[in-house]
């Protein structure tokens, strides 16, 4: 089982230097020239310093901002550039809004698959559509800029408990509907009538059968979230002024901080490679069938 | 009883894009003249009917069009991929996951910073903001499709009649045109249809990052530029309708995709 959750981990590993090679060479093609309304060349000196900072026209200049990093160096070129351990220390700062945010939503997946099953469709099925499109078309921004005034004025909350609030919304909704679509679908089978004939409790069926086969359906769907949490961090980091790692992200494309977004993209598909190989050691543990796919 | 929501949620679709081009394209003057949201506070010449009912077709317009050629590169690659098999298909789609692996959003921005600045610096690349959109979601749109087509194609060709088409001879363009496609029809049209809302409320997000500069004004920009009207007094009659024609937009894509998600045979 450690063989084939390491050789999944091996494969998963390879996506991060396609993301730094793939980023660095889209950056490297971009034209540098000063962003305002003459759109004018920069100055000899300042392209030089862009060419550097991104090791362009270089052997391995792929790997220059990586030197930098490594070297303690600040990347970027100007004032606002970033040194590794700053960027590590944001990085930090938005895992763990994201943390918050998935065990938010995954209170919310347990709560509104429950609410669905039970109470919306039995009494009025179409409305079991209705709650994800309210979700799902939210903007993060919103959510986020109704909290402001809570947050910023009343002192009634912290802005990342707030971020990690409203960026757990449409992930929590998401999962809680394929929640209940798999809990429909299993509340349905044989095993469990069979279950309640022999005079199990309905919560005793739903925690000891029919959770733990519904479970991998939730392990499935955690990649995908953790990628939502993430952009939606960006969003709710900047209207609720979080200086971690959405906000310098945004600043560093805004300010063409180039070899900044291609550290930081790489650094980001290395967050979502981990949270994946999270979930299939946690699908190992808690789904035996995945044990005999991979045995087999 | 699916295929009448399908029915429902495809209506309302055409329904909201219909009306929104004639009023916002064709008659703009009845949404000026008849809003009962009154005037926007950041472009006061303008009333909120004009810019977020006014804008809806646009935003339709590029989620429908890069929805459209998201899904149909994730069917070329997804079949490509099948095609060649081994190695390659096995490459292939590590660089549709590593790409996945992704937010949409942080592509999105580095993307349409690239299309603006090359525009910026040659003008015989500049491409319209509408198009550089389009192909900006689309850019991002292909890799999760790939995938969904590439794992359904796998499933499809691992069933029988596939085997017993094989062992008569069929050729992998024969296979692929009348027994795998019609099997994959619905489910390509569920993807589509997944993808239009995803593209507008992406679109939304670059320009609340300030990034987008989309012209004519969408549905989408204008949530995005205008969302902080919500905290002021008064605030809520220029952001909710926005919203809420998003919502219906959301909807109305869902109950497409669910009616249209059902088999063929079990129909």
């Amino acid at each position: 089982m450690i063989r084939a959750v390491a050789l999944r981990a091996l494969r998963q590993l390879a996506i991060v230097p396609i993301v730094a090679v793939a980023s660095y060479f889209l950056m490297a093609a971009l034209p540098l020239q000063i962003d305002d309304e003459s759109k004018r060349a920069l100055p000899a000196d300042l392209v030089a310093s862009y060419r550097k900072d991104l090791g362009l026209g270089e052997p391995l200049g792929v790997l220059r901002p990586w030197e930098k990093l490594f070297a303690g160096e600040r990347l970027g070129t100007s004032a606002q550039g970033v040194t590794g351990a700053e960027m590590l220390e944001k990085l930090a700062g938005s895992v763990g809004v994201g943390l918050m945010a998935l065990a938010l939503a995954l209170v919310w997946a347990f709560a509104w698959a429950l609410v669905r099953v039970l109470v919306v469709e039995p009494r009025s099925p179409g409305a079991s559509d209705v709650v994800p499109a309210i979700a799902f078309g939210t903007p993060v921004f919103i959510p986020a800029l109704l909290l402001v005034p809570a947050v910023a004025e009343a002192g009634y909350l912290l802005p990342e408990l707030a971020a990690a609030l409203v960026i757990s919304i449409w992930p929590g909704v998401f999962l809680g509907s394929l929640l209940a679509d798999g809990l429909g679908d299993e509340l349905r089978r044989d095993y469990v009538r069979t279950a309640k004939g022999k005079g199990l409790a309905a919560h005793e069926v739903l925690r000891r059968h029919v959770l733990p086969n519904v479970l991998p359906v939730l392990l499935d769907a955690l990649g995908p979230v953790a990628t939502a949490l993430l952009a939606g961090s960006f969003a709710a980091e900047r209207v609720l002024g979080l200086p971690y790692f959405g906000q310098l992200y945004v600043v560093a494309v805004l300010q063409k901080q180039l070899a900044v977004v291609v550290v930081a993209t790489t650094l980001f598909a290395s967050v979502l490679v981990v949270v994946t190989v999270a979930v299939e050691l946690v699908r190992a543990f808690v789904d035996p069938r995945s044990r005999e796919e991979r045995t087999a | 009883m699916k295929r009448r929501v399908a029915f429902v949620g495809l209506g309302l679709l055409a329904l909201l894009w219909g009306t929104s081009f004639v009023f916002g394209r064709l008659a703009p003057g009845v949404l000026a003249a008849h809003c009962p949201f009154g005037r926007d506070v950041l472009r006061p010449d303008q009333t909120v009917c004009e810019l977020s009912f006014g804008g809806l077709w646009v935003s339709l317009g590029i989620g429908l069009s890069a929805g459209a050629i998201a899904t149909i590169l994730g069917l070329v690659i997804a079949a490509s991929a099948r095609g060649a098999g081994g190695g390659a298909e096995r490459w292939i789609l590590r660089f549709a996951d590593s790409f996945f692996a992704l937010p949409d959003v942080l592509v999105l921005m580095v993307i349409q910073l690239a299309g603006q600045l090359l525009g910026d610096v040659d003008p015989a690349l500049k491409a319209s903001p509408p198009v550089l959109m389009v192909i900006s979601l689309a850019l991002v749109g292909w890799a999760g499709p790939t995938r969904m087509f590439r794992n359904r194609l796998a499933s499809l060709e691992a069933q029988e009649f596939i085997a017993a088409a094989r062992a008569l001879g069929s050729s992998r363009g024969h296979l692929l045109r009348r027994h795998l496609w019609p099997g994959l029809r619905g489910f390509a049209l569920t993807v589509f249809l997944s993808r239009v809302p995803a593209a507008i409320l992406a679109e939304s997000t670059v320009s609340f990052f300030g990034i987008a500069r989309m012209e004519p004004m969408s549905l989408g920009r204008y949530l995005g530029t205008s969302y902080s009207a919500l905290i002021y007094e008064d605030g809520g009659r220029i952001v909710l309708p926005a919203w809420g024609l998003l919502i219906a937009v959301v909807l109305a894509s869902t109950l497409a995709s669910r009616g249209l998600s059902v088999p063929e045979r079990a129909r």
